[in-house]
């Protein structure tokens, strides 16, 4: 493997040129694995009862077939937890990043009393944790259970997205801050003006990961949530898997409803990832730089 | 590395002691429930003379928090009609607390454990209780029963106490108020194709033996395909488990999905093991034999349903396990569709050597526990009263199933019709509401159980059929009670899944042939290596204690 490069950078060898072609086709494999999947899942979501049933659909829709879209855009619960996703996810995101990020600055610099305490504090929840009930008890004496907060607090800083954090802030040239120090800034406007403005990579990142994860999160709302309104959508649909395996179906013609029963996991998948899947094209640019930074130092 | 180790060592020790607080915890919200018997002081909103057969009406104004099942199928609505016309009936206001359905019994065991449960936790289904026995988190409703007129009133006239005392534990109470049903109602059997029978001349099958004629007039005419090829492969430990199940039934046996390692002997007195029985060698032989003719295809045991109902819609196969509904709505609804002039029908379960019977104990279904919070509200009797009333009154059970007379259904005799424009299940698919969805009755959390009246008032057609056959059959007498006291419980576990692992991988390798039954022997010397006797006499013991102390 690094035989190749080595010898001359300008013509790769005959090995090298071998290595890239073996590792194109297992990519390639890979990928097909990876994307398969997904492509199943939409070709399902857009085909006909008959063509599911007979196992027809593999990469593109047959029968094609819309009846089972109009039902689940019918279905008030559906919107109304889409909703509570989208709350859960903006409010608890926008308080992760708040949090990490200024607990990654302070953890950044070597200068501050009581560092390795602080950092201490945040790796022993890595390891430990006080457990399901523990947990419970606690939020609910807290009086978080219902709401939003019981599902953004206690997720609100995730330790490995604060040591990448602080890893990219130790990176920063310590210069540069000095020379705002010496032209006046105050700590919190150095981290507002020339620290933030500087980490749009990181920054990027850590959104897209925190957002991922709210977005498909589903365990604290079904553990802190009584009420099925405030559900988010993840509940719903692994409810709606769950159900479709032991219920009978009703309301609709029966027609459609055999439709529905064939597709509805596939359409409630479909438009469930389909958002979060949208981000990824636009932080990209920032994501592949940003995941590496803080990862060598220099 | 050694580094790894010992963190992952403080994280077990740190785990164990969090695992202590908790129990702690949940024992101390146990205790303080006291051994009160005296309920004089929480007679609040209760009625003086409460008798079966009496509307229910708190004296004041209650509310009672309610475990809730999120049906996807139904999902809990506030509006419904269900809450209102409680409240209207009962003075009573329900205040549900909404679990999905998906992980109901995860929630149900933190919520118990954390000390928040709400008093009534319905739909569970027995023996789940058993593990909130130990710490004192659920009442022991049998102390409590005197205060519920319908209950006893119900397991006197249809005889049900047989069946209750096998829910009792070891100290001889019994923790779940279980559904109770006045006749079996049986779920499984075969379906075949009707149009394929009488095109080859044969006529349905009755007992095992013409089955097996069957399935072999059914190849003759279709060599390439399969007579039978069977589903409820996956999503249980057991092979075929619903066949397995009602063939094991026909044989006197408890196999398939109703399989228990132990079973009691009547004649010698005392528990065997169920996997090593005579009948259970039966069972496998049958199946054995339409494996080894091509019968029955081999993947009925290892393939999905889908795959399992893509092989009888694509015709490779004339026979399906089916439950009524399935059979309806699946099958049938897309044969017609796909292939032109196919019938299917289902049969009453086949005769075997145990003659006309079904299992036993099936007459009690899921149930409720309540939290030993109860105990401590004023409202414990009023409490107790409405669970009464709701869930084992003749009206309360009939307002649950079909809602409110004039208003979603009407009656004559014993048949009950939905009023026009509301369907159930599909009845009706132009109607604009939906009896489960829009009004919130025939909800699984509330309706179950019942006379045969009404429990075959919403059969359809092929279920009454089969039904009003299987109704006629004896119920094979059920195990009596054999609570294990909980270090022997313990030791029971330890033995349990490996054995019932040994049983399943075995019955499959006969069937299939991958082990001759020749070697039948020396599975059975395997399983006692396995602890199968210890197991067996560890029942008996328990069996023989509970008869001398509750003589």
């Amino acid at each position: 493997m690094s035989r190749g490069p080595r010898k001359s950078v300008t013509e790769p060898t005959r090995g090298y040129r071998v290595f890239q072609g073996v590792n194109g086709v297992i990519l390639t494999l890979v990928v097909i694995v990876t994307l398969y999947p997904f492509v199943n899942i939409i070709a399902r979501s857009f085909s006909g009862e008959r063509q599911i049933r007979a196992g027809e659909v593999t990469l593109w829709p047959k029968g094609f077939n819309l009846t089972t879209y109009k039902i689940v855009f019918e279905d008030d619960a559906f919107w109304r937890s889409y909703g509570n996703t989208v709350l859960y996810t903006v409010v608890s995101t926008v308080i992760a990043m708040t949090l990490t990020t200024i607990y990654a600055y302070v953890l950044s610099k070597r200068e501050l009393r009581g560092r390795g305490l602080l950092i201490g504090i945040a790796v022993f929840t890595m390891f430990f944790s006080g457990g399901l009930i523990p947990n419970y008890v606690l939020i609910t004496s807290l009086g978080l259970k219902n709401s939003v907060w019981a599902i953004a607090l206690p997720n609100a800083i995730s330790v490995f997205n604060l040591l990448v954090m602080k890893a990219f802030f130790e990176n920063m040239p310590k210069d540069l801050e000095e020379a705002a120090q010496i032209d006046g800034l105050s700590t919190y406007g150095i981290l507002w003006r020339i620290v933030l403005p500087l980490s749009k990579a990181v920054i990027a990142t850590m959104v897209l990961f925190y957002s991922v994860s709210f977005w498909n999160s589903w365990f604290s709302a079904f553990l802190y949530m009584d009420r099925t309104e405030l559900m988010p959508v993840t509940v719903y649909l692994r409810n709606l898997i769950a159900g479709a395996t032991t219920g009978s179906n009703s309301g609709a013609g029966l027609d459609q409803l055999s439709q529905a029963a064939a597709n509805i996991q596939s359409v409630t998948i479909v438009l469930t990832a389909l958002p979060i899947l949208a981000v990824y094209p636009f932080v990209q640019r920032y994501f592949v730089s940003g995941v590496m930074l803080g990862a060598v130092k220099g | 590395m050694s580094n790894h180790g010992q963190l992952s060592r403080r994280s077990l020790l740190a785990a164990a002691g969090f695992a202590g607080l908790a129990a702690l915890t949940a024992c101390g919200s146990g205790d303080e429930g006291g051994d009160s018997k005296d309920l004089s002081k929480k007679q609040d909103g209760a009625m003086k003379e409460y008798r079966a057969g009496e509307q229910f009406k708190a004296t004041k104004a209650l509310s009672l928090s309610v475990l809730h099942n999120n049906n996807p199928v139904y999902p809990t609505k506030k509006d419904w009609l269900f809450w209102e016309e409680v409240t209207k009936r009962t003075g009573v206001t329900l205040e549900p607390v909404d679990v999905p359905l998906s992980d109901y019994e995860k929630k149900r065991s933190l919520l118990i454990g954390s000390g928040d449960a709400p008093f009534l936790i319905p739909k569970t289904y027995h023996p789940s209780e058993v593990a909130f026995v130990s710490s004192g988190a659920i009442l022991p409703v049998s102390e409590y029963v005197h205060l519920m007129p319908n209950f006893r009133e119900k397991v006197e006239r249809w005889n049900l106490k047989p069946e209750l005392d096998s829910f009792r534990q070891s100290d001889g109470k019994y923790y779940l108020l279980p559904g109770l049903h006045e006749k079996p109602k049986a779920g499984y059997s075969l379906s075949l194709r009707t149009d394929v029978l009488d095109r080859i001349g044969v006529a349905l099958p009755t007992t095992w033996d013409e089955v097996y004629e069957v399935f072999k007039a059914i190849k003759a005419e279709y060599p390439d395909s399969y007579a039978f090829s069977d589903r409820w492969s996956t999503n249980t430990v057991y092979p075929a488990g619903a066949l397995v199940s009602y063939l094991g039934a026909s044989y006197g046996v408890k196999a398939g999905w109703t399989y228990d390692n132990v079973t009691f002997d009547t004649s010698a007195k005392k528990f065997v093991f169920t996997g090593a029985t005579d009948a259970f060698r039966q069972v496998i032989e049958y199946l054995r034999k339409l494996v080894a003719e091509k019968l029955l295809d081999p993947e009925s045991f290892t393939q999905t349903d889908d795959e399992a109902t893509r092989k009888l819609l694509g015709e490779k196969s004339f026979g399906i396990s089916a439950n009524p509904q399935e059979l309806v709505q699946n099958y049938r609804f897309n044969l017609e569709k796909q292939v032109k002039g196919a019938k299917i029908e289902m049969v009453p379960v086949p005769l075997g050597p145990a003659g006309e019977v079904v299992l036993g104990g099936v007459r009690l279904e899921n149930g409720v526990m309540v939290s030993s919070e109860a105990l401590k509200s004023k409202n414990f009797v009023a409490m107790m009263q409405f669970v009464d009333w709701l869930w084992y009154s003749d009206e309360g059970q009939a307002f649950c199933k079909w809602g409110v007379e004039g208003e979603t259904y009407t009656k004559s005799g014993s048949a009950y019709e939905l009023k026009p424009g509301i369907s159930l299940m599909g009845s009706d698919p132009k109607a604009p509401k939906d009896l489960q969805k829009d009004y919130g009755f025939f909800n699984g959390v509330f309706t179950y159980g019942g006379s045969w009246d009404l429990v075959s008032s919403s059969f359809g057609p092929d279920e009454k059929k089969f039904q009003d056959a299987m109704a006629t059959r004896k119920q094979l007498p059920i195990d009596p009670p054999h609570p294990l006291q909980s270090i022997e419980q313990e030791q029971a576990t330890l033995w349990e899944t490996p054995l019932k692992d040994h049983v399943n991988q075995n019955m499959l390798k006969f069937v299939l042939g991958k082990r001759p039954l020749s070697e039948w022997d020396s599975y059975v010397t395997e399983l006692k290596a396995k602890n199968s006797e210890r197991l067996a006499d560890l029942h008996t013991k328990a069996y023989e204690r509970y008869a001398k102390e509750n003589a």
